[in-house]
């Protein structure tokens, strides 16, 4: 049977990222979650393998915390996940994770699809796709807005800055989702129990590549400088209020 | 040849770049698919390569452009910021095998490095990299200046073209919507809204300042109350009005990231703990379905 392959990151949820008065950024209690733009990836993985009579399969690269992700990416229709893990991934340019995931998939084998997101929430590099066609010499389809699929054949609506592409393909291919590519269901409790009883393969990073250097990597991070005045009306009713917002509008010279 | 390559199917953005690489003081070399911009790329001192291929798509070089850039030497490629300038870039960084850094707000070649800044967590943060070896960036329109150089030369150049991809159809988009990055002042709608219905107290209170209508990327891709040109974010419009107001929008950081750069920042909202309070010059914590009509109000009365 095919395999259609949902690519996902598990990302530090930028809600929890605390940003402190020097600019410096404290991640320390930030939660993982996967990338919002990798849920409409899986659900694009899903939706091909039910049109395909395939199976869709998730394959994910991180760090050890990054176990938990599978749960919720296998509750998300998903039939078994692939699990590569290692320090190796804290260090990871856009280099070291196509190599990663482009050795994962042609262990797994039989591609249909492979499905990446536009971006990851995290660093938003648009690179995974393009780069797993060059490795694995597929051919690749970005910016896919609506994706069908016929027999082997692939046909994908791009959006693009100035026009709307049709685009067809033969299997194998990486396309890459747009968020409104669909609508990814929230896993309803059955869907979550489920979850955990599917399978999972690991495999170690040191395992698939034997060189992991990066060729660029993050010499400081801090937090984008904002200058607002951060004045908030209070006083007095709702009138009260709005007759002072529109006054300090009026002073600023934008009414 | 050592040097530096530079694309984009935007001219103007193609200019902006290549007058950057020439100010650098290496050898320039543009690539265009359009034999029309040749004159004008070469005019800001690049050697122009106009590339004749079997296919229509930019992005189906990106094998035959690696080839062509380790032939010359080439250390350094730039590349316009669009969907199709990204996917070329990410290809062309594949098959040469070498780092890329997409939609920096910074650049500077420092020897064999580049290095760089660029956004990263929906804009949250910004994180400087540095890139060693052949490196690849993609940049936005408006960092740089074009400045008019003595011409460079402009031949052609024959690519093969990966054909896998077929283009069966291309149409030119429709706007649906207005162009929110023009807008002097735009009020945006987020999630917070009850109903469709309600939109129209919002283009009330647009109507009387004279401002666009625009909305959050929920208004639009899962209710779709609006069309997807008038989502704000980092995923849709990028905006720079002189007046924003966002009315009952929590102020995720993907949405902040297409409204930061406007002059004054409002926010109405009723849960005081809405992280566009933070991004906001002025905040009323309130019911909108009060607060809206008196503002509008008050305007009228002005």
């Amino acid at each position: 049977m095919l395999n259609m392959v949902a690519c996902y990151k598990w990302v530090v949820d930028e809600a929890d990222i605390r940003i402190n008065q020097d600019l410096s950024v404290d991640m320390s209690k930030a939660q993982g979650k996967i990338s919002e733009y990798d849920k409409n990836a899986i659900e694009a993985a899903v939706q091909a393998a039910k049109a395909a009579g395939a199976r869709a399969v998730g394959l994910t690269f991180g760090n050890e915390k990054s176990k938990p992700s599978l749960k919720d990416a296998l509750s998300r229709g998903l039939e078994e996940g692939y699990w590569v893990h290692g320090d190796e991934a804290d260090t990871a340019d856009a280099v070291v994770t196509a190599k990663v995931l482009a050795e994962a998939i042609k262990r797994i084998g039989n591609i249909g699809l492979v499905f990446c997101a536009e971006g990851a929430a995290d660093t938003y590099a648009r690179q995974t796709a393009p780069r797993l066609g060059a490795l694995l010499d597929l051919p690749v389809i970005t910016s896919a807005k609506e994706i069908s699929i016929d027999g082997n054949t692939v046909t994908v609506t791009r959006k693009l800055d100035d026009c709307v592409e049709t685009v067809s393909a033969e299997f194998p291919a990486i396309i890459a989702v747009l968020p409104e590519a669909n609508v990814p269901d929230i896993p309803g409790l059955k869907a979550v129990m489920a979850a955990s009883k599917k399978p999972v393969t690991e495999w170690r990073a040191a395992d698939l590549i034997t060189d992991a250097t990066p060729l660029s990597w993050v010499t400081s991070v801090k937090g984008y400088e904002t200058n607002r005045k951060n004045i908030v009306f209070a006083e007095g009713d709702a009138a009260e209020r709005v007759k002072q917002l529109v006054a300090a509008l009026r002073k600023e010279g934008v009414l | 040849m050592a040097g530096i390559l530079v694309y984009s199917e935007q001219t103007g953005l193609a200019e902006e770049l290549i007058s950057y690489a020439v100010s650098t003081g290496k050898a320039v070399t543009a690539i265009t698919f359009n034999e029309e911009d040749a004159g004008i790329l070469a005019s800001c001192g690049a050697d122009v390569c106009v590339v004749k291929g079997a296919s229509d798509m930019p992005e189906a070089y990106g094998k035959a452009l690696a080839g062509f850039i380790k032939d010359k030497g080439i250390e350094q490629v730039l590349i316009g910021a669009t969907a199709r300038g990204r996917n070329l870039a990410a290809s062309i960084a594949g098959y040469l095998d070498c780092a890329m850094a997409s939609d920096v707000s910074y650049l500077q070649i420092v020897g064999p490095d580049l290095i760089c800044q660029r956004m990263t967590y929906g804009g949250l943060l910004v994180s400087s990299e540095t890139l060693s070896g052949i490196s690849v960036v993609t940049v936005g329109p408006g960092m740089f200046e074009k400045q008019e150089k003595a011409a460079g030369t402009i031949t052609s150049l024959q690519l093969d073209a990966d054909n896998r991809v077929k283009l069966v159809a291309r149409e030119p988009v429709v706007k649906q919507g207005v162009d929110l990055t023009a807008a002097d002042k735009i009020v945006c709608v987020g999630m917070g809204m009850d109903k469709e219905e309600d939109l129209e107290m919002v283009r009330q209170l647009a109507q009387s300042i004279g401002a666009e209508l625009g909305c959050t990327r929920g208004i639009a891709e899962e209710r779709h109350w609006l069309p997807p040109e008038q989502y704000i974010g980092i995923s849709g419009q990028v905006i720079k009005p002189q007046l924003y107001i966002g009315i009952g929008v929590s102020g995720q950081v993907q949405h902040v990231y297409g409204v930061r750069e406007a002059k004054v920042i409002v926010a109405v909202n009723n849960d005081e703990k809405a992280p566009l309070f933070k991004s906001a010059d002025y905040g009323i914590v309130g019911d909108m379905y009060e607060v809206v009509p008196l503002i509008t109000e008050a305007i009228r009365n002005l």
